[in-house]
């Protein structure tokens, strides 16, 4: 598949998706008015993505500032849709990479460990 | 129309920014890094800032979404008349986030149920009532999940303040938000 990249705005992050290395990283602020419509294609994209891999791994990793609420159910959403995938058998590594003072950040990442128990998902703390 | 009248109620109630008017996502970003960044400069502390931003996103995108006069534009995008103010409570000795906009009087009973639910929760409750709705996404729609004032109350060291006024036959629906 093609690379995936879109630039950051003030209220949205920077999305990259290198397929060569099959990395995924999203990067900055998340705080659009309309989030599921913003995301929509980028989950679709994901979607895609996920048939067309077999056992290879697909890294994701997420360093998010800031999260509204609709985004928080944004991204718990996409990792639904990661911890099917993974039921199913594909490879995911997830890094949740947070700023060693922003303890909201932390939180949630401790959170979605929580919530999604068969996910890979490690705390980063950025250096 | 007397400005010094408005400078000195702003600072009589510790007021370090407001705004009155349409209310829209460019201009909730441009408010809420400015006084992100005013807050920095003031050299407060860094838990402060992040909690005032995420309160502030959340009352200002609540009013885009939930005000009864707003205009769509360009199919997805609202603008909302609605009044907020960040603060400094002189007596608490804490900032606070306060803002109105006018509601359908039909919401009141259920944003009323929604708060004071959230309201007899403790903290550690609030962070699991989160991800439960979250999950069942009982209250999202178009735009968001529904969780906002639960977003609100885990950012804040007291309860959610709210009330209602009717002024003309309309109704408008206030919230203050110490932090």
């Amino acid at each position: 598949m093609e690379n995936l990249k879109i630039e950051a705005t003030q209220y949205t992050p920077e999305i990259d998706f290198n397929s060569q290395s099959s990395v995924l990283s999203i990067v900055g602020k998340s705080y659009p008015e309309n989030t599921f419509e913003y995301y929509k294609p980028i989950v679709n994209w994901i979607e895609e993505y996920l048939k067309t891999i077999n056992d290879e791994l697909l890294r994701v990793n997420l360093d998010l500032e800031y999260l509204n609420s609709s985004s928080l159910k944004a991204y718990f959403d996409l990792f639904d849709l990661l911890e099917i995938a993974h039921d199913e058998g594909k490879n995911i590594q997830i890094k949740w990479i947070y700023d060693e003072e922003n303890d909201i950040s932390e939180e949630t990442g401790e959170d979605f460990i929580a919530d999604f128990k068969s996910l890979d998902i490690e705390l980063v703390i950025k250096g | 129309m007397n400005i010094s009248k408005i400078r000195n109620v702003m600072a009589d109630e510790g007021i370090v920014f407001s705004f009155s008017g349409m209310i829209s996502q460019s201009l909730t970003s441009f408010m809420v890094e400015t006084a992100k960044l005013q807050l920095e400069e003031q050299g407060e502390d860094g838990k402060l800032i992040r909690n005032m931003f995420l309160i502030a996103i959340e009352q200002l995108q609540n009013i885009m979404s939930y005000s009864k006069d707003k205009d769509v534009q360009n199919g997805s995008n609202f603008t909302s008349p609605g009044v907020m103010v960040i603060g400094v409570d002189k007596e608490k000795n804490k900032y606070y986030i306060n803002s109105s906009n006018q509601i359908i009087a039909s919401d009141k009973n259920k944003v009323s149920e929604k708060i004071d639910h959230i309201n007899s929760l403790e903290k550690d409750e609030l962070r699991k009532y989160l991800r439960e709705k979250l999950r069942s996404a009982e209250d999202k729609h178009d735009r968001g999940a529904g969780v906002g004032f639960i977003e609100m109350a885990k950012r804040s060291s007291e309860k959610l303040e709210y009330d209602f006024e009717e002024v003309d036959n309309k109704l408008y629906f206030h919230i203050k938000t110490y932090i």
